[in-house]
């Protein structure tokens, strides 16, 4: 199989077929889950041997299937040494913690989202270790962290597994998003985001300013993951995940998926001064830390997540060592740590599971009960205390002489042989103590269950991983010794120095260290579990886990306060803020300078003209001062709109102040309906302050607007309006240049106009629909509410009045085209005609009478516009193009036609369907008192 | 050119505007038909949305003169590939949130299909215009229909925060007609391409007039992008809004986003000769102020549908910021981030209803309503528990896996395209050298923003699918989690073909910043 298809099919077989065929699996049965899932393991596995033999001979094969090109986002995909053996470990271990699994889970745990999550899990680790592009690589690293997110909260009704979950989540998220952003720096620096193209420009990226802030960004990413100190705290807390999920993220995936990074990285950005300093220091605290904390867990597996801490803490500390025997020693060291590991969560899931808790401080004397598993687990022990003949020793001892070899380093090369001996004695200690505690030191108390070995199978998976962890132990050079080399050689990028992997390099200052920390290890245990009595021992308040969940929900609170210090949901404040801006930016706009008056000669002031503005100003002012007394607001805007269409016709401009006339009749009416639901006067709610405030604001902005207008009005321009003039006649077909922009040559305006106006009726009637108000039975003064009978003369005169006001509208609709009128003008006459009707005859009897759904109407208006446009596209035109003519009809002689006419049509039946579908629904809610 | 090509750019604004009319000719109760022909006209809308898409990708401008009349002097609709594209994604949610609705809530109060036509009507008409004044009109038409879905299904809190919208987005309408008066007292022209080609000659002395008009109309537009601090009103109205209202009421944002970047680019591009570049500084500034607000309170959220409406501000604010920091890749990109966020948003809205339906037995928003409203058993109405067509079984998994997707796409993490998104905006943003103080804070703003954002969703996902076990399972038509698959499977689409997406994208943005097709498109004789 080629490479460009093996790579990518081994990342999908468990991404898509695992994912999904799993959980559907499970629904018939446990075993039928487990097989699918061990199946797509073992096939990808297969399907990576088979693209293998390069690599295996000191090459590497890639594949690249163009993602997104522009960007550089690529599936790019490199199987060498370094991936090899990662997704190796990540496939071998991941088959033995399927089959240990299908025995761990019990019956009522869903094996679907298991296995499926499982397999999400595994997919994305293997995209982390094959990717060559380091924006993929990103991808799959934060899908792991979505993946362990839920499968440590695999048993969600647990308050530890969703707290256990959100933390590694925030944790790792929070190192993913720096990675990202690290990537992206190293992207811009390097020109590529192809790792193995990176290496190459790497004195061009380590030259780069971007460099150290990309470092730190990448790093921040990698310890997080690998759980650094101070970063450590997310991992002890994911322990409340299953088992056989513990056992995989700690042996083989997830916590090794930073140490990868690292690896992966190093030919990038390893090899100077930073990156040495900055993970040889990180790295030697979390080992000495780690190991220090384990010794006092009471938790079983909280003994073993502070272990990985540690030893994550020494590969960190190997892989920033500037020496080539350093890599060898890190990547020897990830397989042994994910082999004893791996066996020994394992088995400390069969004695949780045996014994139905994980407190050392009860499960004591275990020897009796499980002879075999203990042995298994004591032989694991041994290997993660580094004792000879087991694969620990062997990589420990390689650690002791790198760090014996650090004297370019200062201070930290100076400091550093001690602390990995203290580290190495305190990861004796906890593992005499795993063992002591768990297997002997007498009689178990008070568990819940009588413990005995575990099925066959379930300890089949343990039996492998010891045999590895002595086989290493043993014949190092022949069982993982050419494996080791690919992949340091791959990590060093060139030929590797001269080494052995053996287990007797004779007497020499690493051994003497070695025999040092066991010594001193055994003896911290004996004292500290005689003398101090490690199982009173509790762990001080102080913890990085506390501090990050005070600090997560002091970050929860204080959004609180400031959100709602903010935001108070008040719309006065809204408003102003809008106004504020408005004036604010338009200030700044003015601010650049300039004249504010144009070149345009102003008018005379005739005394006409200062009266209505007088009368103008003192409505307005009267509105402002009476605002409370609703009643007569309303009836000073009116007298507002009135002194608005003088203005109009003053300056000739008959349409507007027949338009602004009727629309000043109609919505008054409308608001006065509209006032029979409120009470008569609005409470004054704004204190002194407030108002000037507001008082200053409205000022600010109505003396704005009213310098803008100033300066446009006195500009002269050149403009689009001269058009309109010149071929309203000739084009148009109509005479009233602005009939002939409203329903021609902006015809489209006055279309979706009249829809709005539609749209706003159906709002209204849709608001109001069913609406109860609650009317007083008294008036303030306590008497009676009474309705008044309309006076008869009013009655007779809306009868005479009627048919002229629909004469009167059909005369201004059909002279509209060439005079003063139209559609809309028209159609307000009509609904104030008929708003009369209905308050001399009262709502019923009108209703009755007239029987119309006015929702109809305006809808068959908004139809017959819409029509008219559409049957231009008829005779091969845009939509609303108009054509015009004067046939002579016989009776009539020559009749001026226009289809704008019939698209005014529209216009007239939706505004009379409008208005009227408005106004019945005001007029209808004072009848519906709540009573 | 076909018949069909040649008015193909009309048609997604008189095909929902004919539609909503023909259905107010029917009597409220003939749900059946009105759902036949709703469903239809947005189907056909999406096909038109495709075609138009594909027409505008040849890279020439298809402009519409209506009523026959020559630019500047009558109002055209452009189509180019930016409008395409968001008439599509305006046709694709809508036809979501449609579906969604025809399980419960069409018939939660009277003339919904017709209001939900218009506002798509108006949202298309706004994409497609080249004229300011016009563009004011389809604002209208939107805004209009808007208020009516906003109050759609009635009750206080939806009463109340309703009409905050309504008052705010008046006033913001009132800006938006000065502001347009303003321009054309200044350049005697409302055709935005000609307003382009007469910015450059505008005297000097009247600049200030021109700048604070472009400013008012500005705000306008921000108000509906929601811009802090003109964007307060939003959250409210949108996480008391019905679920397919909110969900649709994503685009709107999109559209005042669209407004600033259509005019920005076009009048105020590279080629505005003093006036070019007007306003990206504040654009800058406001957007990380809205940025960085919408994600603080993200973190404060309690309620689902309060954090989605939260998550709308945090992408208003990065759109907004992205475009004030200018540059042909960084619109590409910021495009990509407003197609796929509009959807997940959409989808997360959707989903919420019907995973809060089974976290609160009892607290039922319609009974509320009818109680209220007095309400009774009139015409119209449906009990609120029966869910109409078939249910989905497995329903908690189900829910339990969208809503993981829908939080993926908020917080912008991988394989759903949040990510792909976020990390475009990002690479475009390092592209210059050097790197601009702006675009360093706008980096660190949107990572941490994503950080917020994946443990707000997480805090609230895990309250609600892992922390409750008393939740009841709740019944989930087959018709309501469809329309949030279809929105998440466009996402992952979005993902898979990212590369032809954000091709087309990179075009889109590359015709936006050299105008001059725009403009001697629309212009010529």
């Amino acid at each position: 199989m080629t490479a460009t298809i093996a790579l990518p099919l081994a990342i999908l077989l468990p991404l898509v077929l695992g994912t999904a065929v799993a959980p559907l699996a499970a629904r018939r049965a446990r075993a039928a889950a487990v097989w699918t899932a061990a199946a797509v393991t073992a096939a990808a596995a297969l399907i990576l041997a088979a693209a293998a033999p390069p690599v295996l001979a000191g090459g590497a094969v890639q594949a690249l299937w163009p993602w997104i090109p522009a960007l550089g986002l690529n599936v790019a995909l490199r199987l060498d040494g370094l991936g090899l053996l990662f997704a190796g470990l990540i496939l071998a271990i991941g088959l033995l913690v399927i089959l240990y699994a299908h025995y761990y889970l019990g019956s009522r745990d869903p094996a679907g989202k298991f296995f499926g999550l499982l397999m999400l899990f595994m997919a994305a680790m293997l995209g982390v270790v094959l990717a060559d592009n380091l924006l993929l690589l990103v991808v799959f690293w934060e899908l792991t962290s979505v993946a362990s997110f839920l499968l440590i909260g695999y048993w969600s009704e647990r308050a530890e597994s969703r707290q256990g979950a959100r933390m590694a989540l925030a944790v790792t998220g929070a190192g993913g998003l720096a990675l990202l952003a690290g990537v992206l720096l190293l992207g811009a620096a390097g020109g590529t985001f192809e790792i193995s193209a990176l290496a190459a420009a790497r004195d061009r990226v380590q030259a780069s300013p971007l460099f150290p802030v990309a470092l730190a960004l990448v790093l921040l990413g990698a310890f997080t993951k690998s759980a650094q100190f101070p970063f450590h705290f997310w991992l002890p807390e994911a322990m409340a995940a299953p088992t056989p999920v513990s056992a995989y993220l700690h042996s083989a995936t997830m916590v090794k998926a930073g140490v990868f990074l690292l690896l992966r990285l190093y030919p990038v950005l390893g090899g100077n001064a930073p990156f040495e300093y900055a993970a040889c220091t990180v790295g030697l605290v979390t080992m000495v830390f780690g190991a220090y904390v384990a010794i006092f867990r009471h938790d079983l597996k909280g003994l073993l997540a502070y272990s990985t801490i540690s030893h994550l803490g020494l590969i960190v500390f190997l892989i920033g060592l500037d020496s080539p025997l350093s890599a060898v020693a890190a990547v020897f060291h990830v397989v042994n740590h994910a082999t004893f590991k791996a066996s020994l969560f394992m088995a400390a899931g069969i004695v949780d599971h045996e014994c139905g808790t994980r407190d050392m401080r009860r499960i004591n004397g275990l020897w009796r009960y499980m002879p075999y598993t203990a042995t298994l687990a004591i032989v694991a022990a041994a290997a993660m205390a580094g004792v000879p003949l087991l694969n620990g020793f062997l990589s420990k001892e390689m650690f002791f002489a790198e760090a014996l070899g650090m004297h370019h380093l200062g201070v930290l090369g100076a400091v550093a042989p001690y602390a990995a001996t203290l580290g190495g004695a305190f990861g004796v200690a906890y593992s005499a103590r795993f063992v002591h505690d768990v297997f002997f030191n007498g009689a178990p108390r008070g568990l819940p269950r009588t413990p005995h070995e575990p099925p066959r199978f379930m300890k089949v998976p343990v039996e492998i991983l010891v045999v590895i962890c002595i086989a290493v132990g043993v014949l190092p050079a022949l069982t993982v010794g050419p494996v080791v080399d690919l992949a340091a050689t791959a990590v060093l990028g060139g030929a590797l120095p001269a080494h052995s992997l053996a287990l007797w390099h004779g007497f020499n200052a690493p051994l003497a260290l070695s025999m040092i920390a066991t010594a001193l290890g055994g003896a911290l245990y004996w004292a500290l579990a005689r003398k101090y009595d490690l199982h009173l021992h509790a762990p001080s308040g102080w913890t990085a886990r506390l501090l990050f969940t005070r600090a997560l929900d002091g970050l929860f609170a204080a959004s609180a306060r400031l959100t709602s210090a903010l935001d108070n949901g008040s719309l006065q404040r809204q408003l102003a803020l809008l106004v504020t801006t408005a004036v604010g930016l338009g200030a700044v706009a003015f601010a650049a300078g300039g004249r504010l008056a144009g070149a345009r000669a102003l008018l005379p002031v005739t005394p006409l003209a200062a009266a209505a503005w007088l009368v103008l100003v003192a409505a307005a002012l009267g509105v402002v001062r009476l605002h409370r007394t609703r009643l007569t607001a309303v009836i000073l805007a009116g007298a507002i709109g009135l002194v608005s269409a003088l203005g109009f016709a003053y300056f000739s401009a008959p349409d507007l102040a027949l338009t602004q006339l009727a629309v000043e009749v109609v919505t008054t009416i409308l608001l006065l309906l509209a006032l029979a639901a409120l009470p008569r006067t609005s409470p004054r709610e704004s204190g002194p302050g407030r108002r000037a405030r507001d008082l200053a604001l409205a000022g600010l902005a109505g003396a704005g607007v009213a310098a803008i207008a100033f300066a446009a009005m006195t500009r002269e321009r050149d403009s689009i309006a001269g058009y309109f003039l010149e071929n309203a006649v000739p084009k148009g077909g109509g005479a009233n240049v602005v009939n002939v922009i409203l329903v021609d040559f902006r015809g489209f305006d006055t279309f979706g106009e009249i829809t709005v106006l539609v749209i706003a009726a159906l709002g209204v009637a849709a608001l109001l629909t069913g609406m109860v108000t609650h009317r007083p039975a008294t008036d303030p003064a306590g008497r009676p509410w009474s309705v008044q009978r309309v006076p008869l003369v009013f009655a007779a005169a809306v009868r005479w009045m009627l048919p002229f006001a629909l004469l009167v509208s059909v005369y201004l609709f059909l002279r509209g085209h060439n005079a003063p009128g139209g559609g809309f003008i028209a159609a307000l006459v009509v609904a104030a005609g008929i708003a009369t009707v209905y308050m001399s005859e009262g709502f019923a009897r009108t209703e009755r009478a007239i029987a119309l759904d006015y929702a109809r109407v305006a809808a068959l208006g908004v139809l017959v516009a819409a029509a008219t446009g559409a049957g231009a596209i008829g005779f091969g035109r845009p939509f609303l193009a108009s054509a015009h003519g004067h046939p002579a009809l016989p009776p009539f002689g020559e009749v001026p036609l226009a289809t704008a006419a019939l698209f005014d049509l529209g216009v007239y039946l939706a505004v009379i369907g409008a208005t009227l579908l408005m106004l019945v629904e005001l007029a209808r809610v004072p009848g519906r008192d709540a009573e | 050119m076909s018949f069909w090509q040649a008015h193909l750019v009309v048609l997604p604004v008189v095909l929902p505007l004919a539609a909503g009319a023909l259905m107010l000719l029917f009597d409220e109760g003939r749900y059946a038909l009105k759902a036949a022909i709703s469903v239809a006209a947005t189907l056909a809308l999406v096909a038109a949305a495709i075609a138009l898409a594909r027409l505008a990708d040849a890279g020439a401008v298809h402009v519409y003169r209506l009523g026959d009349w020559p630019a500047p002097f009558g109002i055209v609709l452009v189509a180019d590939r930016l409008s395409a594209v968001l008439v599509l994604l305006a046709s694709a949610l809508g036809f979501a949130a449609l579906v969604f609705s025809l399980a419960r809530w069409s018939r939660a109060g009277p003339r919904f299909h017709a209001l939900f036509q218009f506002l798509l009507m108006g949202v298309n008409g706004a994409f497609l215009t080249g004229d300011l004044f016009n563009l004011f009109v389809f604002f209208e038409v939107f805004l209009a229909a808007s208020y009516g879905l906003a109050l759609y299904g009635s009750g206080a809190a939806r009463v109340r925060a309703g009409l905050h919208y309504i008052a705010v987005n008046l006033t913001a309408s009132l800006l938006f007609l000065i502001g347009a008066s303003l321009l054309y007292g200044i350049t005697g022209t409302l055709n935005m391409a000609d307003l382009a080609v007469r910015v450059p000659a505008v005297a000097a002395g009247d600049r200030m007039l021109l700048e604070a008009g472009a400013a008012i109309l500005g705000i306008a537009f921000l108000v509906k992008a929601g811009m802090w601090p003109l964007g307060f009103w939003l959250p409210g109205t949108y996480a008391a809004a019905s679920a397919p209202a909110a969900a649709v009421f994503a685009i709107l944002t999109k559209v005042g986003v669209y407004a600033v970047l259509r005019v920005s680019l076009l009048v105020f591009g590279a080629e505005a000769g003093a006036s070019a570049g007007f306003g990206g500084d504040w654009l800058v500034l406001g957007g990380m102020l809205t940025l960085a607000f919408g994600v603080i309170c993200m973190l404060a959220a309690q309620e689902l549908s309060r954090l989605a409406a939260f998550s709308l501000l945090v992408s208003s604010g990065t759109l907004l910021a992205a475009i004030g920091t200018g540059g042909v890749a960084v619109t590409g990109a910021a495009l990509y981030y407003l197609v796929v966020s509009t959807l997940g948003v959409g989808a997360f809205f959707l989903l919420i209803e019907l995973v809060e339906r089974g976290r609160a037995p009892g607290a039922n928003v319609l009974a509320v309503t009818a109680e209220a409203f007095g309400l009774g058993d009139a015409d119209g109405e449906i009990p609120a528990e029966e869910v109409v067509g078939i249910a989905i079984p497995a329903a908690v998994g189900v829910l339990g896996v969208t809503f993981a997707c829908c939080a993926l796409l908020l917080a912008g993490l991988p394989p759903l395209p949040g990510f792909i998104a976020k990390f475009a905006l990002l690479a475009a943003l390092l592209d210059p050298d050097p790197i601009s103080a702006a675009a360093w804070s706008l980096l660190v703003l949107l990572t941490v923003s994503g950080l917020a954002a994946t443990i707000a969703t997480a805090r609230a996902g895990v309250r609600i699918f892992w922390a409750s076990p008393e939740r009841s399972v709740p019944r989930v038509a087959v018709i309501e989690m469809a329309p949030v698959v279809l929105l998440l499977a466009l996402c992952a689409g979005l993902t898979v073909q990212a590369g032809p997406a954000m091709r087309y994208l990179q075009d889109t943005a590359q015709s936006l910043h050299a105008p001059r097709g725009y403009i001697e498109g629309v212009l010529a004789r």
